[in-house]
């Protein structure tokens, strides 16, 4: 690892946190909750320990490897997560550094989990400054730090490719600083969009933005015990199932709707795939949980939003879907597998990788009964190598390994396997809520210290597409160069 | 600007490489894909994997809106078929590489029918260079200025040479004899310096000197660097390059001999060029060039298709006490080696297109009018010596130079006005329609307002 440069990178990058938290600093002296001299301790505190190193440390080699871009990519989620957390710490509403870096990692990551018992107690800053780390770890903080420093070091490919979520990662502009700009510039337009809907439907100013945060970044924290379901209004809920949808979409669809170029959109596989599982789960479990409500349109509206909250990996919720049917819990179960769009805020397994996963099984099926039969599989109009087929594999059974480690290991605090098992799935897919003990109207409180340790290194592995977290337990990374 | 650069080979790959270094917004067309896989950690560009001659590729990789279209794959035919589309997809501005000594003479019927506004052919730029470079054989290259009124070249300082050891301000003080040049730039090591009036050069020194033609053959009479023209050149290697090589200097009338390995293309050679002596045989076999007479001609220029081979030959051609000995070699990253080797004189195709291309890119995104006429790269591109033509409208115009900031790294070299060269002194003015030689160390510099401000 080249040290002085990764350093000085991540110090940058937490000059950038710190930045980041004034606004949480202005909400929290505006509603006098008494966070306020948390967030002025910690923004002090964090610009000195980023300006140390990103201004003292001369890099001699100023060329990032692919490694190290990988490890910064790790480490900086790291660290951003832990000075995250210290607000919590400083201002007494989460005491226990193991509860506040939880709490941290879920916001950053936009998983949405929770340790809070009684969220509404919270003073207002803290409350805005967790909603807000959705909205930055939405779309990525080394992204937001290429877009403002573009010249931050010579090959910056790397860090953009570690970040953002997918099998691929494809510039929307030759440069890029401006593919980073262009994406951030894309975001705050929808999200802008979103506030603006939701104030219209009689939200206030805070309501609004804590709810944009969390759909934005399809994080999924509310500043209500009820979650949506607190303000009792259809529209609302209509609102943030849309946006829910919408921010699970990759968003290159909507950079080619603004250049006004039909053909990607309309040729674009995944985000078909996509709409067609939100429309066949929405009319499922609708169907499942027709009995259960007086009318067909509360069924739909319940049904449709439990499915773009859970597809997008957001994690809102309007019902106890634990209280569901079977069927309806089983569909929600696969809906947290597969995820939503790569290229979008969400997480999850990403459709891209199910749909090629899927063309790839049905050509080997075929190939059994054709074995002379030479085919390759295409996505989205072009070939998929070989190569790129095989690494997807390795990469589902990694992701299975994970998973499965992670569920095991719950198994010790949580009490029954449906708990344990959602527990790591929901964290891993960086979706919120789970079944059983987890369930939307439960929280992760229970589990120990440790446990929520794990649990958090799982989400930072779902958020981050494994690799740059497992890369850093590997000693070679850390040998100096 | 936006610049489209179809095939990543090595030529595409260090001139994308130096776009996105000037700042363009650059997309890369190939049709391998691990190529791309490679490039795309390395490169700030955007990479499309097909082919330049298909249109839907073209348009994935959004050239209605390209500024510029540079085509340079293996291929002529594809370049020039790639422009072609390119030009009716609404592209602005088309080059292509085209190199095949066959399409030469049809050439500007071809740029006309297919609208390629600019053909390179870098293995004859290579030769023109080359034979440039041989007319002056004191110097280790000869860039030219102003229509050729005006040279930069440079030499190896060695110990005894009066320049050596006497501050710049005192130069001609002490030197009353020597013809005054201007000394604009000194490499030392990996280092590249802009002479002030303190700076003393030191043996191994490579120096770069400007001056009007007569007075920098003058100057290296009276360094006693020996300007005894060349008249006889043996070539290694009858490839593209040798061959343009061959047929300039026969134009010139200098005894050329060529050695080729393969039969069949000596054979080749001696139709097209009867006026040399082909020579079948390996060029890398010593006996075989002591007996075709290596320590009797004036230069030596192996051009053969290995690096390798160019510099073992290169390295005994010297030893053997050749006057010059001109090497093609890819890998620039090695020249300060050969430099401190005595190969003094070393070009490589990849860089004389590039900078060519680059100097037309330049003047293209150069909106002003004292746009780059003229544009060489020293040391890799650690410097540049640019020629404008000075905009009439500039606020530098017909201010005292004293009274004119210079930028720290850069240096007005020489002036040339209505055909007379003048090194500037403080009293002196830029006017318009000048031409004005600058060196500068920052590279990327469009405009002479970015060197000279008031």
């Amino acid at each position: 690892m080249n040290y002085p440069l990764v350093f000085r990178l991540l110090g940058r990058l937490l000059m950038m946190e710190g930045a980041l938290m004034a606004p949480s600093l202005l909400v929290a002296l505006l509603h006098r909750g008494g966070d306020a001299p948390a967030f002025l301790f910690t923004i002090v505190l964090t610009l000195v320990c980023g300006a140390l190193p990103g201004f003292l440390l001369k890099p001699r080699r100023e060329d990032l490897t692919a490694r190290d871009g990988m490890a910064v990519a790790g480490l900086s989620w790291l660290l951003l997560s832990f000075f995250g957390a210290l607000p919590f710490v400083f201002s007494g509403a989460i005491p226990h550094l193991a509860d506040a870096l939880f709490e941290s990692v879920s916001g950053f990551t936009t998983t949405g989990s929770t340790i809070l018992r009684d969220i509404e107690g919270l003073p207002k800053g803290v409350l805005f400054w967790r909603s807000f780390t959705h909205w930055i770890g939405g779309m990525g903080v080394l992204v937001f730090t290429l877009a403002v420093l573009p010249r931050l070091s010579g090959r910056t490919a790397h860090l953009a490719r570690a970040e953002s979520p997918g099998p691929t990662f494809s510039k929307l502009l030759p440069k890029m600083g401006d593919t980073a700009k262009m994406l951030y510039g894309l975001y705050f337009a929808l999200s802008l969009a979103e506030c603006a809907c939701l104030l219209l439907a009689g939200m206030n100013v805070y309501d609004a933005l804590i709810h944009t945060f969390g759909t934005a970044g399809t994080g999924g924290f509310s500043n209500y015990n009820l979650s949506v379901a607190a303000f009792h209004s259809p529209l609302i809920e209509w609102i943030i199932a849309v946006f829910m949808l919408l921010f699970g979409i990759n968003f290159a669809i909507y950079f080619h709707a603004l250049r006004r170029e039909a053909g990607p959109i309309l040729h674009s596989e995944e985000m078909w795939a996509y709409l067609g599982l939100v429309a066949f789960a929405a009319v499922g479990i609708t169907a499942a949980i027709l009995p259960q409500y007086p009318d067909f349109f509360t069924a739909l509206r319940y049904g449709f939003f439990q499915t773009t909250s859970i597809i997008s990996t957001t994690g809102f919720s309007t019902a106890d879907f634990s209280l569901w049917p079977l069927i309806a819990r089983a569909l929600l179960l696969l809906l947290m597998c597969t995820g939503a769009c790569a290229g979008s805020t969400a997480g999850g397994f990403k459709m891209s990788r199910v749909l090629l996963l899927v063309k790839s099984a049905y050509r080997d099926l075929e190939h059994t009964l054709l074995p002379r039969k030479v085919s390759v599989v295409r996505m989205e109009g072009k070939s998929v190598s070989e190569s790129t087929l095989a690494q997807l594999g390795v990469y589902m059974f990694i992701y299975l390994c994970v998973f499965l480690v992670g569920g095991i290991l719950m198994t010790f605090d949580a009490g029954d396997l449906t708990t344990a098992f959602t527990a790591s799935l929901t964290c891993l897919s960086n979706v919120g809520p789970g079944l059983g003990r987890v369930g939307p109207a439960e929280n992760f409180a229970f589990f120990s210290p440790v446990s929520k340790l794990i649990l958090s290194l799982l989400m930072l592995a779902g958020r981050l597409e494994i690799y740059p977290v497992l890369i850093l337990f590997s000693p070679t990374v850390w040998r100096k160069t | 600007m936006r610049i489209l650069v179809i095939g990543s080979g090595k030529m595409g790959a260090s001139l994308a490489q130096s776009l996105i270094q000037e700042g363009h917004n650059v997309t890369v067309i190939d049709r391998s894909d691990t190529v791309i896989q490679r490039s795309q950690d390395t490169m700030d560009a955007m990479f499309i994997h097909g082919s330049g001659v298909s249109a839907a590729t073209l348009k994935e990789a959004d050239v209605q809106h390209a500024d510029i279209v540079i085509a340079a794959t293996m291929g002529d035919e594809i370049n020039m078929l790639s422009c072609l589309t390119a030009k009716r997809l609404g592209a602005q501005y088309t080059i292509a590489r085209i190199r095949d000594p066959e399409y030469l003479s049809t050439l500007p019927f071809l740029q006309k029918e297919l609208s390629i506004d600019y053909a390179i052919n870098p293995e004859r730029a290579t030769a023109r260079e080359i034979s440039r470079m041989l007319r002056f054989p004191y110097a280790g290259s000869v860039e030219t200025f102003a229509r050729g009124r005006v040279e930069m070249a440079d030499f190896r300082a060695a110990e005894g040479d009066p320049v050596v050891g006497v501050p710049m301000r005192e130069m001609y003080k002490k030197n009353k004899h020597l013809p005054q040049v201007l000394f604009c730039a000194v490499e030392r090591g990996d280092e590249i310096i802009i002479p002030k009036g303190d700076f003393v050069i030191q043996a191994g020194d490579r120096v770069h000197v400007v001056s009007d033609v007569k007075t920098i053959t003058q100057f290296f009479e009276a360094l006693n660097k020996g300007s005894s023209a060349i008249k006889s050149v043996m070539i290694m290697g009858g490839g593209r390059i040798g061959y343009y090589l061959a047929n300039m200097l026969l134009g010139m009338k200098i005894k050329v001999s060529l050695i080729e390995i393969s039969e069949e293309k000596a054979r080749q050679l001696s139709e097209l060029l009867p006026g040399a002596t082909i020579i079948q045989g390996d060029g890398t076999d010593q006996e075989l060039l002591e007996s075709e007479g290596l320590s009797d001609v004036h230069a030596f220029v192996p051009l053969s298709g290995r690096d390798e081979e160019n510099l073992m030959a290169g390295f005994y051609a010297v030893q053997r006490g050749v006057k010059k000995v001109i090497v093609k070699s890819n890998r620039e990253n090695y020249s300060a080696i050969m430099h401190n080797m005595g190969l003094d004189s070393i070009i490589s195709t990849k860089a004389v297109a590039c900078n060519s291309i680059l100097r037309t890119v330049r003047t293209r995104a150069s909106r002003s009018t004292a746009t780059v006429e003229r544009m060489y790269r020293l040391m890799e591109g650690k410097a540049e010596a640019l020629e404008f033509i000075a905009d009439p409208n500039a606020p530098y115009i017909h201010v005292p130079l004293k009274n004119l900031t210079v930028n720290k790294d850069a240096l007005i070299a020489v002036i040339v006005r209505e055909g007379q060269v003048q090194v500037p002194f403080g009293n002196d003015t830029i006017e318009a329609g000048d031409h004005v030689v600058a060196i500068s160390r920052r590279p990327g510099i469009s405009d002479l307002g970015q060197i000279v401000r008031r």
